[in-house]
């Protein structure tokens, strides 16, 4: 059994092409993603209960289905409804990029809307009675010392997040999308050569992985500098 | 509705399937986890290079690719080495199942070698001295000190991990396991109700995960019971 | 306002944290420019009473009044109230992401709606009070203990309040930097600021309180002048936890 460089090297550029689709695919999504888990967590520390409901809901069912079925309810299942069909939204849920953006989006919403109830709650209770004590309000509090200490704590597993998310835009390539995933398995299809061809469109995607891990370090480190220094 | 019912079974037996890969991959994917953080805490530099190299790859790959990986390649590898041996043979691999089942585990067993790792690093060492200071030998204070300690830490974590795994199931569809995706798959052009069909499926995977975190909260009150909370 | 009306009234306060009674019938009436140290065991109540003058605490049954305004649930009387009660923490709760000068400066702009140079001013200004001007750029972690509360001190004084309420001020610092703390309050209190001061320092108390008042499980056990109150104890309860005090 041999190892067909070569073929490696051929392949590259054709992948890069999928790769364009997986980086719409993945930069789309996290805004959106962003957007949409700002207005969830808003909503559920509202405390009104018709705006805590719903968001537990959509982030319950978001966060407890896969992906992939959620891209599969989305994609073939929409079309069941004849008001989406008939719908001004029909020439976007037909195609099968928009309702991946929309399932990878949602999905993203209701995992960082998490992440950032998560930081939310690692914000010292002293500081947040130290602003009332100065008669700030709760939403002032909310804005100026709640969120930017929430954001760094955040950080790390929002960039966790970002990297999964990077790895599910594969899921795009289970309904026709030709990303990097969907161009390798076009490849493999055609030459039997899956070590090669799913290998070198694996160290593509671990390098993104790398990239991001990299970049969000270097935010946080810069977020991080009020802190204590480590050393004793 | 009638056609739906029809259904039924099939959606059950599907499901069996998705619980029979869940609880196969999970229990390689400890396996995998314990040794991976072993390797890492070793203080061997070649265990830890192998174990790093592990848990980058496997986090870092999407989790269809490398099932695409496991379950192709292992059939192209399978069928050269047969086809060495008896050059009529024209195909063989190994059942979707173990593939997926595998490859979940490897993906899996990567983030649980994190958190185990987390885990015992966690484990107060005054707490191992005192117990080798009353006499126990080191593997009985790996098992009565070590692992209790390293096991709640661990959870919730864990218990993140063991939903990844059961979401990650739904890949196995793709590469043919007849599960409840592949339920709603051949369902649809019957019943003509893609939605339906698949809705079904989302619902089937959220009664599951809801059991699961139910069951790891559960694990959490009762692993640090002897906690006293404060006010 | 008149000069005889008190600034601070407690009338038969009680407090309940679920089962346990943590101020029970307390009764209190702080005049301006008086200074009040509370002292008394851990648990005594001493900082739920506090907390309670700024509504920190919610009160569960009897009269608060601050500044001739009765502290209810209404919020916009709560920020009013709070807008003129300073308060200073144990573990001083200045914000860590912004600088010492962004710390003094927040509340001015947020809530005095001060522009900016004039918040930046006043700022200065009570960091020099506080003798502390040149770490206006540093941020908190870079501070030492002392230097901390004292920014705490300022951030309280810049939003002029016309009482200062201090929780334990000196209890989370090392013993060498408990004097620059004290120094700044005894200055606060030459200058007639109305303090009320719950600490275990008592030099401090018997040289700057006009009352000292000792509370034990959420009772006011005794108050009275330093001199009264050291050298002649009323209660059983006074004097125990004086001799355990003042003992070492």
């Amino acid at each position: 059994m041999n190892f067909d460089i070569g073929l490696v090297f051929e392949s590259i550029p054709k992948m890069l092409v999928g790769l364009g689709l997986t980086l719409e695919l993945l930069i789309l999504s996290s805004f959106i993603g962003l957007v949409l888990a700002v207005i969830t967590l808003l909503m559920r520390i509202s405390g009104r209960w018709f705006l805590v409901a719903p968001a537990v809901t959509y982030i319950y069912i978001f966060r407890g289905t896969p992906i992939l079925v959620q891209i599969f309810v989305i994609y073939f299942g929409f079309p069941q409804f004849e008001f989406v069909r008939e719908s001004v939204f029909w020439p976007f849920l037909r195609e099968p990029f928009w309702c991946c953006i929309l399932a990878l989006s949602l999905n993203a919403g209701a995992y960082v809307s998490e992440i950032l109830r998560g930081g939310m709650l690692g914000v010292d209770k002293g500081i947040l009675e130290a602003a009332s004590a100065l008669g700030i309000s709760k939403t002032q509090s909310f804005i100026y010392i709640t969120s930017p200490i929430a954001i760094r704590l955040s950080l790390p597993a929002y960039s966790n997040d970002i990297i999964s998310m990077t790895k599910a835009t594969a899921l795009a390539s289970t309904v026709t999308l030709l990303d990097m995933t969907g161009v390798a398995r076009t490849i493999v299809a055609q030459t039997f050569a899956p070590y090669e061809i799913f290998l070198s469109v694996a160290i593509i995607y671990m390098i993104m992985a790398w990239m991001i891990q990299k970049g969000f370090g270097m935010a946080e480190k810069r977020m991080s500098r009020y802190l204590k220094p480590a050393a004793g | 509705m009638s056609e739906l019912v029809g259904w039924a079974d099939d959606y059950f037996w599907g499901a069996m399937v998705v619980l029979r890969v869940f609880a196969v991959s999970l229990v390689l994917a400890v396996v995998i986890g314990l040794i991976g953080s072993a390797m890492k805490l070793s203080g061997s530099r070649v265990a830890q290079t192998i174990a790093n190299a592990y848990t980058v790859v496997f986090r870092g790959t999407p989790e269809l690719l490398v099932l695409l990986i496991v379950y192709f390649g292992a059939a192209v590898t399978l069928t050269a080495i047969g086809q060495s041996f008896d050059a009529s043979v024209k195909f063989i691999d190994i059942p979707p199942f173990w593939a997926g089942a595998f490859a979940i585990a490897l993906i899996v067993g990567a983030y649980m070698t994190e958190t185990f790792r987390g885990a015992f690093l966690g484990v107060d060492p005054g707490h191992v001295e005192a117990a080798r200071a009353l006499g126990l030998s080191k593997f009985q204070t790996f098992v009565y000190v070590r692992i209790p300690q390293m096991w709640r830490l661990a959870l919730p974590n864990f218990g993140n991990h063991m939903l990844s795994l059961m979401k990650d199931t739904a890949l196995i569809s793709v590469i043919g396991v007849e599960e409840i995706v592949f339920v709603a798959k051949i369902a649809t052009p019957v019943t003509l109700k893609p939605f339906t069909m698949y809705f079904i499926v989302a619902l089937i995977y959220l009664c599951i995960t809801t059991v699961i975190t139910l069951a790891v909260m559960a694990m959490e009150k009762y692993a640090n019971k002897h906690l006293v909370s404060s006010r | 306002m008149s000069e005889q009306e008190p600034i601070i009234v407690l009338e038969n306060v009680c407090k309940y944290f679920g089962e346990f009674k943590a101020l029970s019938d307390v009764n209190l009436t702080v005049q301006k420019g008086e200074r009040i140290v509370v002292c008394g065991p851990s648990g005594s109540g001493k900082s739920t009473m506090i907390r309670c003058i700024n509504r920190l605490e919610e009160h569960d049954s009897g009269r608060i009044v601050v500044g001739g305004k009765e502290l209810t649930s209404e919020v916009k009387d709560i920020d009013a109230v709070r807008r003129e009660v300073g308060m200073v923490f144990q573990s001083f709760n200045l914000f860590p992401h912004l600088k010492v000068l962004g710390n003094l400066t927040l509340a001015l702009k947020l809530v005095r709606k001060m522009p900016k140079p004039e918040a930046r001013e006043t700022a200065m200004r009570y960091l020099e009070r506080v003798h502390i001007p040149e770490q206006a750029d540093k941020y908190p972690s870079q501070l030492s203990g002392g230097q901390q509360q004292r920014v705490a001190i300022a951030r309280a004084l810049c939003m002029n309040p016309d009482v200062m309420l201090f929780d334990e001020p000196t209890s989370a610092l090392d013993p060498e930097m408990i004097s620059e703390v004290l120094d700044v309050m005894v200055e606060l209190a030459e200058e007639g600021m109305t303090m009320i001061c719950v600490t275990h320092e008592m030099g401090f108390a018997r040289s700057v309180a006009n009352n000292i008042v000792f509370m034990d499980h959420g009772e006011i056990v005794e108050a009275n002048p330093p001199e009264e109150f050291f050298d002649n104890p009323k209660h059983e309860r006074t004097k125990l936890f004086l001799s355990q005090i003042i003992g070492h």
